[in-house]
């Protein structure tokens, strides 16, 4: 949200509330109708599954269905607790989100504001729609970029030999150490030119005044992005941090699907993996659903924490 | 504005209502009759190709039996996937193999019991004996499935090695004289001795001495052979011995000690390919297809089927790219049973029909349709005088041309059609002359080798695959036991612990193959591995062991 947009909501706080009568409904029929579907969709596609939770809290059998299988209380979360493995599947969850939230989000805001100081009108295009086009690739494509670039033959391997670092190709994906990099370099490269997007729109909005004031303050270059573009940018970067704090969990799927391998599957595995694998693959479909409950549980702490963080320290917000 | 308004309007409409129709709208397109002819649906949960719509022999097939079956094949994901996505979703094709999780359909009652009416269809009865049906009798004492594979009809005709072994380029055996080469060390070493004399293929492409297969289920080219290395057969997850009759675990043994460190001591040298547990399967047959790599083990149909025709098409068998399966144990003199003769029963899966099948009968009549000799000949042979043709002895036989058409993907897709997934036999066909399929026909075979090949079985005095290794019966009525591993599903003790083996192998078998000190990876192995609880595991198989000989008592 802009800050004009932000005059805006104030000075609608200050009228007094309309109220709802046929008439205003009528005006806003179009609007309301609107709304309904997007509410249906909400409803069907979000909500009605849900019920499928009860599923978590009994020894749920395919043929005895949700109406006829036994409750055996939390005996699925106990489980899911005293497993090692889902234990390190939480931690490889939690890191991956986080590094793969920092990177994206700082390289995003970065780009952005580099992007911005273009002045070359041609160059500033052909950049931008370079560098969006990656976030149109799905991720088996860009897995399989991945593993030609990082293979024994691939072009890393090629330049690192040239430069006399490596003196024998290092197979980077029977490295532990190497996947969470990799992942996050991969979500950076798929997902800066993409993101940046919203900031470059958010850029655009910030009043031109503002950067004519800071000149004739004698503002350089460094003076106006730190006082004038990065404060006006500010409520934008607030909201999708926010939004994207409660994505944390949602690390990914497919990348680390495609690229683990059993060398790296103590780093590799996300909750997700750990779903598919128990609760599809094994037919236990109760534990994967109870895994799949921590995960929003989990989620939707995280998403209040920082919103509470956010209106303490006076921020833009979500609720 | 208001046009263009009505276009954006009516565009929404079609996007959402082109969503909803992806949802429902194929619901009841099956089974439909079109002319009298019946269509049915089958999925299996392996991967495989989709023929044309029109295919020739389809259609032919359909004019005989009144029917023809969709099929579809697994993408992207593992059996167990797909079928749990299947499951979850309550809906199912008329017929299915789920593979390796057969298990989880039954569990789901997706399935419909054969049993009553097995009987009604003359070809279904024949294909098993009473032993045999009683043996594919899941708990509940009802028939769900039909195993496919391994039936012989009469004699059998054995040529291919169609499973498990030490493979090795004919070029590699030609250059050093063909060798007898019986263990492990020798293997190594002769491929050691022909890659320092011969880094490069004719063409200068760097050869790779040795590679492994590690990708998800297919890693068995990694983890199993120390059973057949103790000259143990193909029971997948323990060895059997024979004269105690106790279950033994192959993973803990000295030769699996020994069998690693010699892995391990190849990777050191190079001699392993370092891309071995980070390559995908796809990686690994676009590889074996250039004819760069030297050896490998691997089960026939899992890389023969693709990289023997690609092998072909660039010429490389004239280099002596093609792979020769050797004897190989872990010392000399020990009988190997890499090669068993005889039928081979997995009841762990089959041909299902499910409860949303609507006409079960036509269903099964289309199976026993299928088994018919004149269809069966169409399914694998083709069509006289088209894909083979008959000499005045009543045998078979095929052209260099019509080998040549056969293994051309466009004219499979438009022409073949062998109901691979459906029951089949296999060995002598009902005249009592000809093969039941071509590749199983003596002349047939020995015809339609490459030079290299041939030349090679010459030297070892060879007439098969087959006799490269030599051959045994199954070693017992329980075999092969991976038949019941297959269905232990997390609900039993045993089969959890057998999950969480299979994820510690995975793990660490790559991690003791690239250790700089063996001895050390070994033990933390040893350690991680105890902590699966194999031990209940192996009771639970040791169980069934037992079960099974009492079974087959029952008909002695």
């Amino acid at each position: 949200m802009t800050s004009a947009a932000k005059r805006r909501k104030k000075e609608n706080v200050m009228d007094p509330v309309p109220k709802i009568t046929w008439k205003e409904i009528k005006r806003q029929k179009v609007l309301l109708l609107w709304s309904v579907v997007i509410v249906i969709y909400g409803i069907i596609f979000c909500y009605l599954p849900l019920g499928g939770w009860i599923m978590a809290f009994q020894d749920y059998k395919p043929k005895d269905g949700l109406f006829h299988s036994a409750f055996i209380g939390l005996e699925n979360f106990k489980f899911l607790f005293s497993d090692a493995t889902f234990l390190r599947v939480i931690r490889n969850t939690l890191a991956m989100g986080v590094i793969n939230l920092a990177s994206t989000f700082v390289m995003a805001i970065v780009f952005a504001i580099l992007l911005n100081e273009v002045k070359a009108k041609g160059g500033k295009k052909v950049v931008q729609t370079i560098s969006y086009l990656p976030h149109f690739l799905s991720w088996i494509v860009v897995t399989g970029i991945l593993h030609d670039v990082l293979s024994g033959t691939g072009i890393v391997n090629e330049i690192l030999m040239r430069l006399n670092i490596l003196d024998q190709p290092l197979n980077f994906f029977a490295h532990p150490k190497f996947f969470w990099p990799i992942v996050a370099f991969a979500n950076v490269w798929k997902e800066t030119g993409w993101n940046a997007i919203i900031y470059l729109s958010a850029i655009t909005a910030i009043d031109p005044s503002l950067y004519e004031a800071a000149s004739m303050d004698g503002a350089g270059r460094w003076a106006k992005i730190k006082h004038v573009t990065l404060p006006g940018i500010k409520p934008t970067i607030m909201i999708l941090l926010l939004m994207n704090v409660g994505n944390v969990l949602n690390a990914g799927f497919e990348i680390q699907y495609l690229l683990g391998n059993g060398l790296v599957q103590s780093v590799s595995q996300t909750i997700d993996i750990y779903v598919l694998k128990w609760g599809i693959s094994q037919g236990n479909y109760a534990l994967g659903t109870a895994a799949g409950i921590f995960k929003s549980l989990v989620s939707i702490v995280l998403i209040v924490i920082a919103n509470q963080i956010a209106k303490r320290h006076g921020e833009e917000r979500l609720f | 504005m208001k046009r263009k308004q009505m276009l954006a309007f009516g565009l929404t409409i079609a996007m959402a209502a082109s969503l909803l129709a992806g949802c429902g709208g194929e619901k009841k397109d099956k089974e439909k009759e079109e002319g009298g002819i019946k269509e049915f649906t089958a999925f299996f949960a392996v991967p495989g190709t989709e023929i044309n719509d029109d295919n020739e022999i389809q259609e032919k097939i359909a004019e005989i039996t009144g029917a023809k079956c969709k099929e579809t094949w697994l993408t992207g994901q593992t059996a167990e996937e797909a079928v749990g996505t299947m499951i979850a979703g309550g809906e199912y094709p008329d017929f299915i193999d789920g593979g390796d999780a057969m298990e989880q359909l039954y569990e789901a009652g997706a399935l419909v019991p054969l049993d009553d009416y097995i009987d009604d269809y003359p070809n279904i009865k024949e294909y098993y004996t009473e032993e045999e049906w009683d043996k594919l009798r899941k708990d509940d004492g009802h028939i769900y499935w039909i195993q496919q594979f391994g039936n012989i009809y009469g004699e059998e005709k054995a040529t291919t090695h169609n499973d498990e072994a030490f493979w090795i380029q004919a070029r590699v055996l030609e250059w050093a004289g063909y060798p007898e080469v019986k263990t492990m060390d020798q293997y190594f070493d002769l491929i050691e001795a022909y890659q320092e004399a011969n880094p490069t293929m004719e063409d200068g492409t760097e050869n790779i001495p040795y590679t492994i297969l590690c990708d998800d289920w297919r890693y068995f080219c990694l983890e199993n052979a120390p059973m057949f290395l103790d000259g143990y057969p193909n029971d997948g997850c323990v060895m059997v011995d024979t004269d105690k009759l106790q279950v033994m675990d192959y993973n803990t043994s000295p030769t699996a000690v020994k069998y690693f460190q010699k892995l391990n001591e190849e990777y050191k040298k190079g001699i392993i390919d370092p891309e071995s547990f980070t390559q995908t399967y796809d990686e690994y047959i676009a590889k074996l297809s250039t004819g760069r790599v030297l050896g490998m083990i691997d089960q026939w149909w899992d890389f023969a089927y693709s990289v023997n025709d690609s092998l072909k098409q660039q010429g490389l068998n004239d280099q002596g790219c093609d792979y020769i399966p050797l004897p190989i144990t872990i010392e000399e003199g020990m009988k190997n049973q890499w090669h068993n003769s005889g039928s081979v029963l997995n009841v762990a899966s089959g041909l299902a029909i499910t409860t949303d099948c609507d006409d079960v009968e036509g269903a099964l009549q289309f199976i026993n349709d299928l088994l018919g000799q004149e269809v069966h000949d169409l399914r694998y042979w083709g069509v006289e005088g088209v894909d083979y043709d008959v000499d005045e002895n009543g045998e078979y036989y095929r052209t260099e041309e019509m080998r040549t058409q056969a293994s051309d993907t466009a004219y499979k897709a438009s022409h073949l059609c062998t109901y691979s997934y459906f029951p089949q036999y296999s060995g002598t066909s009902r005249d009592g002359i000809n093969a039941m399929s071509p590749q199983n026909q003596p002349r047939e075979f020995f015809d339609g080798l490459n030079d290299d090949v041939k030349k090679c079985f010459e030297a070892y005095g060879a007439e098969t695959y087959v006799d490269m290794l030599g051959t045994s019966e199954a070693p017992g009525p329980w075999y092969p036991l991976y038949s019941f591993s297959g269905t232990l599903t997390t609900s039993t003790p045993g089969g959890m612990a057998w999950t969480k083996m299979g994820e510690v192998k995975h793990e660490y078998l790559p991690k003791v193959v690239m250790a700089e000190d063996f001895d050390q990876a070994w033990d933390d192995y040893m350690k991680v591995y105890e902590d699966c609880n194999p031990q209940a595991f192996l009771d639970e198989m040791q169980a069934e062991l037992e079960r099974r000989i009492e079974e087959h008592e029952k008909y002695e």
